[in-house]
């Protein structure tokens, strides 16, 4: 198809000792000023957070601008969201390791980082929207002197599950990947107390052959595992809505829909992170235009997923017959009072990506993290228009009432962002954000098949070594 | 086990300059039956469970004993509390819907096999394969082994039971091309 080769995934003649080098140097040097600024700007982000946070606590839930019939607005949305954001890092770590997709391995490690601190803010909204979180482990099967259990034919229940093991997976998978890194930011420092710190986390790794052996089992397991368990969390979060009998949200295309919307949403987010971070972290040698491309065009054919979702919602509320569900898709979302919200939607979700048919658009970095920047804000509103729109005009026009989110749940969402941000440049800055041995492993097959002059079996038109920038 | 209330063991460590050298080295001291060899680098190289003639790892084992642990205790779980214990009134009869409903069940049942899976992988590594936490081993009194292996190095260790045997086991490596070959005298209570 194309005339021209692919370009490598390692930029430069690169050896183990370089490598170390360049991608532990942001973690020994000094804090750069811009990353101060930039924590410093996250942390009030974050007192804005506890600021909501107390404000929630001490008045209850009705300092949100949840109301009847609206009873889900952003505590919902945003949990969802926030969740689906999470599942990119799941699906590069563990989808594209069982695909031998050798692009995976520079953004693995970062990916897998923003789907924990992702998860994190996710979970706020359900434990501090069950209005008494203090009363939250009801939810968990125990045995209840109260005499009653947890429903288990609930999928919010299942959510409880799903989520909770969801986050404790990708905590281990992240992990078990870092445990080398540990040992080698353990030996590279000079300093005792960075070592012992490093040292406790990295458990006594010393890279034996008959550890390794164990390693790549049970990451390959653990991979395995993960694979079916990002297509199950957000398929749970749509059966909270495709299991009730609301227009808009009882539709069986629900599961397949938003776990590709969930994929879309969350390679958004690792372009709006990693563009500027690789730059700022000069990570441009192992994050290459090749593996920002290919990002692109997954963010395109899971825009047209999502797309085919939407298509496909309206038809069926055309086909059924059904006065309601026909009204909720073409009178009160396409010409309601949420009207330019939904054509928003439109716009960003099946709009946008369209310019990464282009291969100019695909590799430009400016174009690509506008376009994610596009793509966030409309995945947000997707969520913003299944469930407020849904729920704003129910059966009974008596019923009918507008949804504001107020002050607290802007400062509220607003502070997620701050915790989120400062996960992650935070972790950034103590850990290295690109999976080194992994990177040196690929580099030695790289170099090896070189070596050994097998040009047929260059690593995926990697043919190395690539012969400088 | 002797009498001895001290079990010396020697570790003599030695780095390769390359994987290739590594490996065949590996292989040669395991034909050679010079002792008990592992190998240390910064990442997994192909071939070097060959070179250290390893069996496939058993945690596989481990992983489907947890899934399967996790998937038979969630059903018994939603049974008995949807179901069996009408004593403490936990069976809720919502809209007469069946107590034992099975697609119901399958969400919860398939994340627990997940989670039991996971946590009995990496614990089962952590401490069984692995024997870890173990920050002090005899392999890190070595300054050039903690200055390279984790990051670049390509090492060796072959460890001996006698004494006697060192000095022919130094030799041999230095013989294949190691480099900052060294003995390490690991005195263990027995």
């Amino acid at each position: 198809m194309s005339s021209e080769p692919t370009p490598p995934l390692i930029l430069g003649k690169q050896t183990d000792e370089s490598l170390t080098q360049s991608l532990l140097a942001f973690v020994w040097d000094k804090p750069a000023d811009g990353w101060k600024k930039l924590m410093g700007v996250l942390t009030l982000f974050v007192l804005m957070f506890v600021a909501s946070l107390v404000a929630l606590l001490y008045k209850g839930t009705g300092v949100w601008g949840n109301n009847s019939p609206v009873g889900w607005g952003f505590d919902i949305i945003n949990f969802v969201w926030w969740i689906g954001i999470g599942h990119a890092g799941t699906l590069i770590s563990a989808v594209l390791l069982l695909f031998q997709q050798k692009w995976r391995t520079s953004i693995n490690r970062a990916a897998e980082a923003m789907t924990l601190f992702a998860v994190v803010c996710a979970l706020i909204y359900p434990t501090f929207h069950t209005g008494r979180p203090w009363f939250d482990w009801w939810m968990l099967p125990y045995p209840s002197t109260l005499g009653i259990g947890p429903q288990f034919k609930s999928p919010l229940l299942w959510d409880v599950f799903a989520v909770s093991t969801y986050g404790t997976i990708s905590l281990l998978f992240w992990y078990v990947g870092l445990i080398p890194d540990l040992a080698a930011l353990r030996d590279h420092t000079k300093n005792r107390v960075t070592a012992t710190i490093y040292g406790i986390f990295a458990l006594g790794w010393r890279g034996s052959g008959k550890h390794w052996n164990h390693w790549k089992v049970g990451y390959l397991l653990l991979a395995g595992l993960s694979t079916p368990l990002v297509l199950s969390v957000h398929s749970v979060v749509s059966f909270d809505f495709a299991v009730s009998h609301l227009p808009g949200w009882h539709a069986t295309i629900f599961p397949p829909y938003f776990v590709a919307g969930a994929v879309f949403s969350g390679f958004a987010m690792v372009v709006t992170l990693m563009v500027p971070a690789r730059k700022f972290m000069k990570l441009e040698h192992v994050i290459t235009i090749r593996h920002l491309e290919n990002m692109c065009k997954v963010m395109l054919v899971t825009g047209l997923i999502v797309s085919y979702g939407y298509g496909m919602e309206h038809f069926m509320a055309w086909y059924s017959g059904s006065e309601d569900e026909f009204t909720l898709f073409f009178e009160t979302r396409a010409r309601g009072p949420y009207a330019p919200w939904y054509w928003l939607m439109w716009f960003c979700n099946l709009g946008i990506p369209q310019t990464f048919w282009f291969k100019r658009m695909r590799t430009s970095v400016v174009w690509m993290w506008i376009a994610a920047a596009f793509i966030n804000l409309g995945m947000w509103l997707e969520r913003f228009v299944i469930i407020v729109i849904s729920l704003h005009r129910d059966f009974l026009p008596a019923n009918w009432s507008m949804y504001y989110p107020t002050v607290i749940d802007v400062m509220m969402f607003l502070g997620t962002w701050g915790i989120f941000g400062s996960a992650f440049a935070l972790f950034l800055k103590v850990l290295p954000a690109v999976a080194i041995s992994e990177i040196k492993e690929l580099n030695h097959e790289i170099n090896h098949h070189a070596h050994h002059g097998e040009q047929g079996h260059s690593i995926e038109g990697n043919v190395a070594p690539a012969g400088g920038h | 086990m002797s009498a001895a209330a001290v079990n010396t063991r020697y570790w003599v460590l030695g780095e390769f300059n390359d994987s290739d050298a590594l490996l065949s080295s590996t292989t040669t001291l395991r034909h050679e039956k010079a002792g008990e060899l592992d190998t240390y680098t910064a990442y997994p190289v192909p071939g070097i469970e060959e070179a250290l003639g390893l069996a496939r790892s058993k945690v596989t084992y481990v992983a489907f004993a947890g899934g399967l642990t996790g998937a038979v205790g969630a059903w018994a779980l939603q049974l008995y509390f949807n179901y069996l214990d009408t004593w403490h009134g936990y069976a809720v009869n919502i809209a007469n819907r069946p107590p034992h409903s099975p697609p119901v069940y399958v969400p919860v049942t398939f994340e627990l096999m997940v989670l039991l899976a996971g946590l009995s992988i990496v614990g089962s590594l952590i401490v069984y394969f692995w024997g870890f936490p173990r920050p002090h081993h005899p392999v890190f009194e070595s300054e050039a082994f903690v200055k390279t292996a984790s990051t670049s190095g390509w090492w060796v260790s072959v460890t001996l039971d006698a004494h006697e045997k060192v000095e022919a086991v130094r030799a041999r490596l230095e013989a294949l091309g190691a480099k900052n070959v060294s003995v390490i005298e690991d005195a263990e209570e027995a």
